[in-house]
């Protein structure tokens, strides 16, 4: 089927049509009755309007009349009518044109209303699809502006949602960076939200008035905007939530590490303590050094502890601040192990650290804590007896790299990055004891100097690798091994 | 003295062995120590021992898996030390057989005399169960069902009496809610700790010298209960 766009031209179509049917009929006039011209004629003014719509119909049927009339009524060539029933075939050619195109536009008014609603619902449909997506409230206003733009045939949309206490959430006009329009806009609507809150959507378009379809589909945009703001503010409720449950679940597991790890000292000390003090008992003195002894090596390792703890509330808060110098790494490690050595027991340390090693641009204490916790945490994996490497050289003309090797268990491939986590654990029961903080620390730390640290599994045991920033006041040249 | 009780101390850590070990040493019991669940259960069985010291938290086996397997053979006192406080810790290893229970840090004074509780009723345990046990001024004879206080009969009512028979069977041991009410009401009133507090008050009020200050009828707080008696 085709079709014409301008009336004009249809009006034309509607005519030649009529001309041609005519021509048709004007030569085979000798062997048709007056009728049946009629009738062709009928035909052809349905057929225009059919196509054409009502007006060309119209047209054709007022030319079919004048041409039927003219050419083949009698008298022939005149207009004038001599048999009154001529006036009802005029009246009937007007009428059928007339019927058609009425029962033609209903239809096409039925389909075009059809397809509007086909529309709207498409474009609800868009938005909802569009909005399922979103969970945070920008990007709800902006997905809604911008459909709303579209669906509207709108030049500015603007779309702002406030919580309950009218605080506003988000903010939203399309098109993106231009400026508010500054008339009033055409459309306001409300979009109220279940949970407190609601929301405006603003729209300002050519049309002066929107139509009815276009106003429903507006009511239809607030309720799914409705909808999607109710999910977003349940999905960060319920992300509130889980956020809660996670810190809670580290503050519980913090609480329970610390606990233990604080109390197996103080419960030697506080055992110790009493014992000496006890009335009932007659300490001879190696008993009692012993005792003493003991003491002094849990008062170290809850120091130990609590240094860690000092670190990883700094880790926390951002306040590590390292206070970074010029430092040899071979006296850091040896005052680390002097520190660990009774925790290192039945451990021995090679230290692999050439003399002519470049000096490290570190914070010394905090980079001694790295080496003590590396050490501890060697010493408690691997077996007895068994001996840490801790080897350094220089990497590049800005950085050492540093090993500490030990033999303990491989560690899974899944956990060579986890163990760096706070509070994790390998052996989450509490078959080794640990806070689950030290390699946490030693990631903290050695990130605050711009080093990178990782871990890895050997043929028998794990090294951890670190760098570490070098000094910049020796020439670099001269330290390359 | 040189051969008095012997203990065993299982614990993996290496600092409080050696405080113990010193500590028991200089109060005459003699120490043996393992660090871990099997080790103990290995000395435990090569030399049996008058009482058990022992952690929950061990590298090997959780401790009270080291109660359950010592109490399929042996009755010896199990002082569990540990630094986990919360009750259901407790009663954990209350219910798999320990007779104690100590949280860490704790004083040198309350471990022993724990131990000194423990050593004594495990001694009265293993010699002739007695008929007659007393608390005080109060005298329970166990056979003829006749509880005295001073010179007055107390009058107790069945269930009354089967409570007190039962705290009295295991003196000084911590007897869990569960334990008690399984073997007193049922073990389909094990859950019924209310029934447990109404009794218990009842039984205080008739032997308590003051019901609210309790001599003999202890309350372990949130776990249960345990009876005093005289040695």
């Amino acid at each position: 089927m085709w079709s014409l766009q301008s009336t004009f031209l249809r009006l034309l179509a509607g005519l030649l049509t009529v001309v041609g049917v005519t021509g048709l009929l004007f030569v085979l006039r000798g062997r048709l009755d007056t009728p049946s011209i009629a009738l062709v004629y009928v035909l052809a003014v349905g057929a225009s309007t059919a196509w054409l719509g009502l007006l060309a119909g119209l047209a054709a049927a007022f030319a079919a009349f004048m041409l039927f009339n003219f050419l083949f009524i009698a008298p022939f060539y005149t207009l004038r009518i001599l048999q009154p029933e001529a006036v009802i075939d005029l009246v009937v050619l007007l009428v059928v044109a007339v019927v058609i195109s009425q029962l033609l536009g209903r239809a096409q008014a039925g389909m075009a209303r059809a397809q509007a609603q086909e529309d709207a619902t498409l474009r609800l449909y868009d938005l909802s699809t569009a909005l399922i997506g979103e969970t945070g409230f920008s990007g709800i206003a902006r997905t809604l502006a911008r459909s709303a733009v579209g669906a509207f045939r709108a030049s500015a949309v603007r779309v702002t949602l406030r919580d309950g206490a009218m605080a506003v959430l988000a903010d939203a006009l399309e098109p993106e960076g231009a400026p508010a329009p500054d008339r009033a806009p055409r459309d306001i609507q409300k979009v109220l939200i279940g949970r407190g809150g609601s929301g405006e959507i603003q729209i300002w378009a050519e049309q002066p008035k929107p139509t009815e379809g276009e106003a429903r589909l507006l009511r239809a945009f607030a309720s799914e905007a409705a909808l999607a703001l109710e999910r977003a503010q349940l999905a960060q409720a319920e992300t509130r939530a889980r956020v809660l449950e996670q810190s809670d679940a580290l503050k519980s597991a913090l609480l329970s590490s610390v606990s233990h790890e604080l109390r197996s000292p103080l419960a030697t000390i506080l055992a110790s303590v009493t014992g000496l003090a006890s009335p009932e008992i007659e300490w001879d003195s190696a008993a009692r050094m012993d005792l003493l002894t003991t003491i002094e090596e849990e008062a170290d390792a809850l120091n130990f502890l609590v240094g860690n703890l000092l670190d990883m509330s700094r880790i926390e808060s951002g306040s590590l601040a390292p206070q970074r110098r010029s430092n040899a790494l071979g006296e850091i490690v040896s005052a680390a192990v002097f520190r660990m050595r009774r925790a290192l027991t039945g451990h021995p340390v090679h230290v692999e650290i050439p003399a002519e090693l470049p000096p490290a641009d570190v914070d010394y204490f905090q980079i001694e804590q790295v080496f003590a916790n590396l050490m501890s945490n060697s010493a408690k994996y691997s077996p007895g007896g068994s001996g840490i490497r801790i080897v350094a050289e220089a990497a590049d003309d800005l950085w050492l790299r540093v090993q500490v090797e030990n033999q303990s268990p491989p560690i899974a491939e899944e956990q060579l990055q986890q163990i760096f986590d706070k509070f994790h654990r390998i052996y989450p029961d509490e078959r080794i004891t640990g806070t689950g903080l030290g390699l946490s620390i030693c990631k903290g730390i050695v990130e605050a100097h711009g080093g990178k640290i990782w871990a890895a599994n050997l043929r028998h045991g794990v090294v951890f690798h670190f760098t570490l920033p070098r000094a910049a006041s020796l020439p670099a040249a001269a330290e390359e091994p | 003295m040189t051969s008095g009780p012997r203990v065993l101390v299982i614990d993996d850590e290496p600092q409080i062995l050696r405080a113990l070990r010193t500590i028991l040493t200089a109060k005459h019991f003699v120490v043996t120590t393992a660090s871990r669940g099997e080790e103990g259960l290995a000395l435990a069985a090569a030399q049996p021992p008058d009482l058990v010291i022992l952690d929950l938290s061990l590298p090997d086996l959780d401790g009270t898996e080291v109660c359950s397997r010592l109490r399929e053979w042996t009755n010896v006192p199990i002082l569990v030390l540990s630094v986990r406080e919360r009750e259901r810790d407790k009663v954990a290893a209350l219910d798999r057989g320990a007779d104690d229970y100590l949280t860490k840090p704790f004083g040198i004074e309350e471990l022993l005399a724990r131990v000194r509780v423990a050593l004594r009723h495990a001694a009265q345990a293993q010699g002739e169960r007695r008929r007659v046990v007393r608390a005080g001024e109060v005298t329970i004879d166990l056979g003829e069902r006749r509880v005295t206080r001073g010179d007055e009969e107390v009058r107790l009512t069945a269930k009354e009496h089967r409570l007190l028979a039962f705290l009295a069977a295991h003196p000084g041991r911590v007897l869990t809610h569960r334990a008690i009410l399984s073997a007193v009401w049922g073990p389909e009133d094990a859950d019924h700790v209310e029934y447990l507090r109404v009794y218990i008050r009842q039984l205080r009020l008739k032997i308590e010298a003051d019901p609210d200050r309790p001599q003999y009828i202890l309350t372990e707080p949130g776990v249960g209960y345990r009876i005093i008696l005289d040695g």
